[in-house]
């Protein structure tokens, strides 16, 4: 007989286990369809380079063997995902340059835009549904959810051009070069951003504040006259931190697609801006790559948060 | 009233100082010159590529065999310290100057013109414009080790014009032979007063200073740069550039739109370079090939209908003069004699009557029951999409309807006008020598892309790029290629292209070549 | 009181917007195309709102505008109502391997974010605004399906369904005569949500630059074509801003006060 923490134990991966293969599953089925959805959707790559002069026609035979395009699309596929898991995204159109190259080089850009965005917008989060939930029926306490409702709502075009607007004007009359005023501009699109996902925190955080600030334990603190300290606010926010963290895991996929517009509206280098570029110049390879990295992003961070629901629930363990 | 207390709001306000401190380093360059670009172009190698934004940098990195003086007009020496011309027109015999070293230290010599000329007219390396800047180059020929002949099958007037662009430049046969036709773009080696360093597309291009430049033309003031370092980035977007150059993140920026021009040199900090670029204007090709624009009368009434004065007014403020004909102001061949009309939109009524073209009860002109319909097609660059939307406005006022559509890049450009169902279309280029309208209106021109064919034009073009005799005579021949292509209204012209060029006041000796666009970076330094 | 006063805010603006764009050519004193005013003039005069960087009547571009993004909107929300609605219903009632293939297929699609399966759309079929409506269009159809499907699977409960179904009717029949009519209350406040997710989706394509041509007044170009001249010229960016901002915010105010009314 097996005893019964290492049968548990065992027990408690099976469910993990499957949520990752479904994860790849998903993974695989969306890469698919990105290649899929671009081949059908699009015309004749060479046929473009030809008309834009970047290839002769001698050369133009040569050039669709090179991308594969002679080829039945079975086996285009196949030669895709091959590339794929050696790490090889094809080549760009227009540049020649390999794709996992240059969206590679554009990387960082985008990452810490959306690391600082998801930090602020997990503070924010955590200020805005504390008072929502703490100062009840005081003014903070109904302008902090209005805050964070407007926050979801709100096109993230709209808040960034006015922040824009906003900061630009207030530092018009500031000194060239004034490293408060440039540290505002670097900060000034993740603080955008930020706000527009710190919506689903806000709103988690400040529904398990208030419904912690009901429970017996807290209502008999205050009857023994404790008053409403931060160490009370500390152990009522507990209970409710880690849904919201599970909600972190599932706000990368909100926020990749909010880099795009943030990089716009503040023009700042990145994948979001290469995309574009990417869109407008039909270049495929390098649209096909970003998007495909982007559902691989987004699959995994579900995968995470749902691993990591597993993990921190105690009833789930103990069920398996 | 009970709000988190004050520790918590602290320690708050020092997380979201950290997390917008993580969002990207306050970009404090130390010492060098920062330079801001505009458009990314899809490769940076002077002998295949063709944009102006690769020449800015790398006009540096390169010298050419001579050079054109931007007061004078003459040719002065560069790598050649004096040539000489058959009378035929036929042979250049040029002789190089000795003890020019590259970059990596290989030497300049006869058999490194050879190994350069030769690769731009290999049909492999699908060069763009240098190609066609050779004209009918033959063969390169070393006589000995500092000699070098080039042999024409007719004479070409614009051969001297070629050879002082960035485009010949005098490239290092050793790095292109080991790095190849594809990856030379990445690690290019000239002989000039600027060493390349790193190029990262869409991100910035680096230059250093060569100390062992000792072989500067005449040209230049100043024989040895004073910065060390160069950094250029890439702004594509019109909105950042004035910004860029404001914010203290650019020291000098090109292309700046009018309005922020006029503001920025208000402010007092920066300094505004009006630089006239010679060339074609900013201009739109009629398609003569697809009706209505086959017909010349209406051509004309979509030149006269417009507003031309008022549209270069309204986008480019006063820095621009309205364009008057194919040609630039400034540019070697102008005709001031070509008259392209000023607003006439009862004239254009009445063309379009005469042609056929009659409105209905709401203004919409058709001609046999077919609708008056025009498809316009702006590049990205120059504010065309701009000038585009108001084209396509008044030629809507005059009764047409028009679709504007705006091609992302010269690639896409090219593509749509290969489809051939515009009626009009955006395209310039630059270039101080005439002869650069020979493949727009040549009959077999690789950009005719008003699909004109007449004889007359043709012998006209070749005739002024063979012309060997007197400056005159060749200015005559194209004054005559102007008023054919005013006869047959076959290009609305809008403006002679004038770069705003914005940059901090500490900088100084600010100075551009004879095209217009390169700045000599040698002679750059900073105010004190 | 406060609960009934956002919502009819939110009314009489949709109303001012609907009329605005509906009678644009008679309230609007220019052509949105023409220019006809010196460039970047402020407010006030002749010119209500201001004009853009090109001389154009601000006010005239806004209501036209509004057609433009209304109008692209109600299209996208229509295509994903009625394929989405379709689907999903049609999976709810024929259940079985059709379901099954339904319900993966749906979560493979969700697995990229919304935005960006539009823009991959777009990506293949080339920048326009009809390529925008299409991609925005099919772009929602995964979660509306998704939603209707759960919908249908909840009424399908109800006794009369199974009723019907012992009678001898086919889905079909079940589906026109039975659900539709039971699950419109829910379904008009979700597509009314939905319409609000259409305009932030063809604004923000718009705006990134998908539009193609410049020229349509369309909200998210007028607000793309507001930043090159934006700290001289601020009112080109506040006048689209508030228009979609105030949009979106009244479409969602109203979808839950819809959402309401039907009780829960």
């Amino acid at each position: 007989m097996v005893p019964v923490p290492h049968r548990a134990q065992l027990a408690a991966l099976v469910p993990a286990a499957r949520r990752v293969l479904e994860g790849l599953v998903t993974a695989w089925a969306a890469i698919t369809l990105t290649f899929l959805a671009l081949r059908l959707s699009a015309g004749d790559p060479v046929a473009s380079l030809l008309a834009q002069g970047a290839t002769t026609p001698a050369r133009a035979e040569a050039l669709r063997h090179e991308l594969g395009l002679d080829r039945p699309l079975v086996e285009q596929y196949t030669g895709y995902l091959a590339g794929l898991a050696r790490g090889k995204l094809g080549n760009s159109l227009y540049t020649g340059q390999p794709v996992e190259r240059v969206i590679a080089s554009q990387f960082p850009a985008t990452l810490q835009l959306g690391l600082a965005s998801l930090t602020i917008a997990v503070l924010l989060g955590l200020l805005l549904g504390t008072v929502g939930a703490w100062s009840g029926n005081t003014l903070p306490g109904r302008v902090a959810p209005a805050l964070s409702g407007l926050a979801t709502s709100l096109p993230v075009a709209t808040t960034g051009v006015l922040a824009l607007l906003l900061f630009g004007l207030a530092v018009r009359s500031a000194p060239r070069g004034d490293p408060l005023v440039t540290f505002g501009r670097t900060a000034l699109p993740a603080v955008v951003l930020g706000y527009a996902a710190s919506g689903p925190f806000a709103r988690a955080i400040q529904s398990g504040l208030e419904g912690s600030l009901r429970a017996p334990f807290v209502l008999a603190a205050r009857a023994r006259g404790v008053r409403r300290s931060l160490r009370l606010l500390w152990h009522a926010l507990r209970p409710s931190l880690p849904p919201a963290v599970s909600l972190i895991a599932l706000e990368a996929a909100f926020l990749f697609s909010g880099t795009v517009v943030t990089e716009t509206v503040f023009s700042r280098p990145g994948l979001g801006r290469l995309l574009i570029r990417a869109i407008l110049q039909g270049d495929f390879p390098i649209a096909q790559g970003i998007v495909g990295l982007a559902a691989l992003f987004y699959v995994g961070s579900q995968v995470l948060a749902d691993l990591m629901a597993l993990g921190l629930d105690p009833r789930i363990r103990r069920a398996s | 009233m009970i709000f988190p207390s004050s520790r918590l709001k602290s320690i708050l306000c020092l997380c979201l100082l950290a997390a917008a401190a993580a969002c990207g380093q306050a970009g404090t360059q130390e010492g060098g010159l920062r330079y801001g670009l505009t458009l990314a172009p899809s490769g940076i190698d002077p002998h295949i590529h063709a944009s102006v934004e690769l020449g800015i940098p790398l006009s540096s990195v390169y010298d050419t065999l001579v050079f054109l003086d931007p007061e004078t007009g003459q040719f002065v020496p560069g790598l050649a310290e004096r040539w000489e011309v058959t009378p035929d027109g036929l042979r250049y015999t040029f002789h190089l100057r000795q003890g020019v070293v590259f970059h990596d230290g290989s030497p300049f010599n006869a058999e490194a013109v050879r190994a350069n000329l030769s690769r731009v007219l290999d049909p492999e390396n699908r060069s763009q414009r240098a190609l066609s800047m050779l004209g009918p180059l033959r063969e390169v020929q070393v006589l000995d080790e500092f000699t070098v002949a080039l042999d024409l099958e007719a004479p070409y007037a614009p051969l001297l014009d070629s050879l002082s662009q960035v485009y010949l430049g005098m490239a290092s046969p050793q790095a292109l032979e080991q790095w190849g036709p594809a990856d030379y773009q990445f690690h290019q080696v000239g002989t000039g007063p600027y060493r390349f360093v790193e190029y990262l597309p869409n991100d910035r291009l680096i230059l250093e200073r060569n100390p062992d430049y000792a072989w500067a033309p005449a040209i230049y003031r100043g024989s040895d740069a004073a910065i060390d370092t160069i950094t250029f980035r890439f702004y594509e977007d019109v909105a950042t550039r004035a910004l860029a150059l404001e914010s203290g993140e650019v020291d000098v920026i090109g292309e700046l739109p009018a309005l922020e021009a006029r503001r920025l040199a208000e402010v007092g900090e920066f300094e505004i370079y009006p630089v006239e670029i010679p060339g074609q204007p900013l201009q739109y090709f009629f398609n003569t090939q697809r009706p209505p624009t086959d017909d010349p009368r209406v051509r004309e009434a979509l030149v006269l209908g417009v507003d031309r004065a008022a549209i270069v007014r309204t986008i480019f403020g006063e820095y621009s003069p309205v364009a008057q004909g194919p040609l630039a102001a400034v540019t070697l061949g102008f005709s001031p004699r070509q008259d392209f009309g000023g607003y006439d939109p009862e004239g254009a009524a009445e063309l379009l009557d005469s042609a056929g073209w009659r409105p209905d009860t709401q203004g919409h002109r058709a001609r046999n029951g077919d609708p008056l319909q025009l498809l316009l097609i702006a590049p990205n660059w120059g504010s065309n999409p701009e000038v585009g939307q108001l084209l396509a406005s008044a030629w809507d006022a005059l009764g047409a309807q028009v679709e504007l559509q705006v091609a992302p890049g010269f690639g896409p450009l090219n593509e749509v006008q290969q489809q051939g169902e515009y009626h009009a279309i955006g395209m310039n280029t630059f270039g101080s020598d005439p002869d650069l309208l020979r493949p727009f209106f040549a009959s077999d021109g690789f950009f005719n892309w008003s699909g004109y064919r007449d004889a007359g034009l043709d012998l006209l073009l070749d005739q002024a790029a063979q012309s060997s005799t007197s400056e005159d005579a060749r200015l005559a021949l194209y004054a005559g290629v102007a008023g054919k292509i005013r006869e047959q209204w076959l290009i609305l012209p809008v403006r002679d292209y004038v770069n705003l060029v914005g940059a901090s006041r500490d900088l100084q000796g600010l100075r551009f070549s004879a095209q217009g666009w390169f700045p000599y970076l040698i002679e750059l330094s900073w105010r004190r | 009181m406060r609960r009934v006063a956002v919502p009819r805010l939110a009314l009489a603006w949709l109303a001012l917007v609907l009329i605005g764009a509906l009678l644009a050519p008679s309230l609007a004193p220019q052509g949105p195309f023409q220019s006809a005013g010196s460039p970047l003039s402020p407010p006030g005069g002749s010119h209500l709102l201001g004009t853009d960087h090109l001389g154009r009547d601000l006010l005239a571009r806004l209501l036209f505008g509004g057609r433009f993004s209304l109008g692209a909107s109600a299209a996208a929300s229509l295509l994903t109502v009625l394929v989405g609605g379709s689907l999903g219903m049609a999976a709810a009632l024929l259940g079985g391997a059709f379901d099954a293939g339904f319900r993966w297929l749906a979560s493979v699609l969700l697995a990229i974010p919304g935005l960006l399966l539009a823009m991959l759309l777009v990506a293949g079929l080339g920048p326009g605004l009809p390529a925008v409506v299409l991609a925005v269009g099919i772009g929602g159809v995964p979660g509306y399906a998704r939603l209707t499907r759960s919908y249908a699977l909840q009424l399908m409960q109800d006794g009369y369904v199974a009723a019907a179904s012992s009678l001898g009717a086919g889905s079909g029949w079940i589906a026109l005569r039975h659900l539709l009519p039971n699950s419109l209350p829910q379904l008009i406040p979700l597509a009314t949500t939905h319409f609000a997710w259409a305009l932030l989706g063809i604004t923000t394509l718009t705006f990134v630059g998908l539009a193609g041509d410049p020229s349509i007044p369309e909200w998210g170009v007028l607000l793309n074509a507001s930043r090159a001249n934006l700290l001289d010229a601020p009112w080109g960016a506040l006048w689209p801003g508030l228009a979609i901002s105030l949009t979106v915010l009244s479409v969602h105010a109203w979808g839950r006060r819809l959402a309401d009314l039907q009780g829960s």
